[in-house]
């Protein structure tokens, strides 16, 4: 097995549970900064794209730290802060991608505008309907709280990362209760070393997409 | 298996994996240390014994019942000389005596606690029956030259001590004999006098009442001429008994001489002792470890614990990549991000993240 087939098959466990219980949006997030969200966020949408072969949308809302806009080498690039300041298309801002691949949203210029929940319902309700797959990296809830909340009423799903072994139980807690102010969160276990045990997925009904 | 119990095991063994690199430092160390010591004893454990054949039981080492005094204990002669030995061992006197006529007398000579150093030696004796008649005293050291140096020194220190004691009692019962055989000699010597005394002064015929004081002054010096006679006998033998005691021995036989070992010996109980020990203390110091930090574990230590984080559940795990042998070290972001924007700046996702 070469490390590309190992480094996307990490996450079709994951992907998978996504595709199983027909998500059409989710978001990650976590408590703290270095949980592994980006790198969960990419990887997810990497292995959702293979599976759905539908067109899938990669949005860095991180406007703390907006890692993947630097993996892609789109740091200044316009993105998704000038399309909800009104400065750009997000036609023109999203980066298209092959079939297999995602397309990816840059995070942009994160002066110009903050996500709002009305720009944001406005988003996902109209101009990210050609994508049948939205999935959203956004900053820790911890320090974060006011980017994340937003996204947590639209969002199919919002996914917690914590990371085994090293996320503190009470900051865990303190942020889980944060989000659930505004939807029932779910938490992705990052960097496991036991297999996963009987999960939660037939708890989780097939929501009906807001796109 | 309840679940609050499996959930409690799955914690205790995710703590386990966390410090696993911990734990076998420590067990290796303790274990090690252990076991080290465990062979250190064994290879440097040398054995001397003696096997000795006691032929007759002594009245004076006769134990008594501490409940009735008047009823006997019945006790093997071998018995009889283990505990004799034992009790002489208890004395330090007896010990210092050993210690002084072997090798490690100048030990104990420069040092500053003696004491230490005479416990260590009577710990290091065992003595103990093979049977009715036969008894084993043995010695552990280091060097093979001191085990023997002990063992045969405890024998002919304990010989002397028996021998003086006998010794003195039988000197104490001959002083008593010759005491009474002196006031024997004077009643008698009485008893001769006064016969001569009648006879002076009453010469024959004698009346009736004369002859019968004459028959008891006769009477009473017979008396006093056997029971000094008597007394002269016991006292000679007393002498006698001294001297038998004096070139006696074959009461305590030693049918095998302590012999010089040249391989270790004696060593591997307590080995045994010290491995078991070491290993007993370095699983439970592992245990108690793993189960303080998992008591004091506030992190979420792995799919079990996401059930406190309640009402949350828990979705999906995405597990730990290894990377594979072989390979150019490669972080699974830069990976991903090559896979997805197919750039050279995914080279710098690791700092990033």
């Amino acid at each position: 097995m070469t490390i590309t087939d190992q480094v996307t098959r990490t996450f079709d466990g994951l992907a998978s549970r996504i595709d199983a219980t027909g998500l059409r949006s989710v978001g990650f997030t976590s408590a703290l900064l270095g949980e592994g969200v980006s790198t969960i966020a990419l990887g997810t949408a990497l292995a959702l794209a293979a599976q759905r072969h539908d067109t899938l949308l990669l949005i860095d809302a991180n406007w703390i730290q907006p890692s993947l806009s630097a993996d892609a080498d789109l740091e200044s690039a316009p993105g998704l802060a000038d399309y909800l300041a009104s400065k750009a298309d997000l036609a023109t801002v999203i980066r298209s991608a092959p079939r297999s691949r995602p397309a990816f949203l840059p995070v942009g210029d994160r002066s110009a505008a903050r996500p709002t929940l009305r720009s944001l319902a406005a988003l996902l309700a109209n101009d990210v309907v050609p994508f049948q797959t939205v999935l959203v990296d956004l900053p820790p809830i911890l320090g974060g709280e006011h980017f994340v909340l937003p996204w947590a009423t639209l969002l199919d799903q919002l996914f917690v990362v914590l990371r085994e072994g090293a996320t503190p139980l009470p900051l865990a807690r303190e942020a889980l209760a944060k989000i659930s102010l505004a939807t029932s969160p779910y938490v992705v276990l990052n960097r496991t070393t036991a297999p996963s045990p009987e999960l939660a997925m037939s708890r989780l009904a097939p929501r009906t997409s807001r796109l | 298996m309840s679940p609050a119990y499996g959930a409690r095991m799955q914690r205790g063994l995710a703590t386990a994996r966390r410090y696993r690199w911990l734990l076998l430092a420590i067990l290796a160390l303790v274990w090690g240390a252990g076991l080290w010591a465990a062979y250190d004893e064994y290879a440097n454990t040398y054995e001397a014994q003696a096997t000795i054949w006691v032929l007759r039981a002594s009245p004076e080492l006769a134990a008594t019942n501490l409940d009735d005094p008047s009823v006997p204990v019945i006790q093997t002669v071998a018995a009889q000389q283990v505990e004799l030995l034992n009790q002489l061992l208890q004395s330090k006197s007896f010990v210092r005596d050993v210690v002084g006529r072997t090798s490690l007398s100048s030990t104990l000579e420069a040092s500053p606690n003696d004491t230490k150093v005479l416990d260590d030696v009577r710990e290091r004796f065992r003595i103990r029956t093979l049977g009715t008649s036969m008894l084993r005293v043995s010695f552990t050291a280091s060097e093979p030259r001191l085990a023997v140096e002990m063992v045969e020194s405890a024998l002919a220190v304990r010989l002397e001590r028996v021998t003086q004691a006998r010794l003195a009692a039988t000197a104490a019962v001959s002083t008593l004999y010759r005491r009474e055989f002196e006031v024997a000699q004077a009643q008698a010597l009485d008893a001769q006098r006064q016969l001569d005394q009648f006879n002076a002064t009453h010469k024959p015929p004698l009346s009736v009442a004369d002859e019968h004081v004459q028959a008891q002054l006769r009477l009473a010096l017979d008396f006093a001429q056997v029971r000094l006679s008597d007394l002269k006998g016991r006292a000679d033998r007393a002498i006698v008994a001294t001297a038998v005691l004096e070139m006696s021995g074959i009461e305590f036989q030693v049918v095998d001489e302590p012999r010089l070992e040249m391989f270790p010996s004696g060593g591997a109980r307590p080995a045994a002792i010290l491995a078991i020990v070491a290993i007993a203390a370095g699983s439970a110091l592992a245990v108690l470890m793993i189960v303080v930090a998992t008591l004091l574990a506030n992190h979420v230590a792995g799919p079990a614990d996401v059930g406190r984080l309640a009402p949350a559940k828990l979705f999906a795990t995405v597990p730990r990549v290894v990377t594979p042998r072989g390979l150019a070290e490669q972080d699974l972001r830069t990976s991903l991000a090559l896979i997805a924007f197919g750039n050279g700046n995914a080279g710098n996702a690791k700092e990033r993240e």
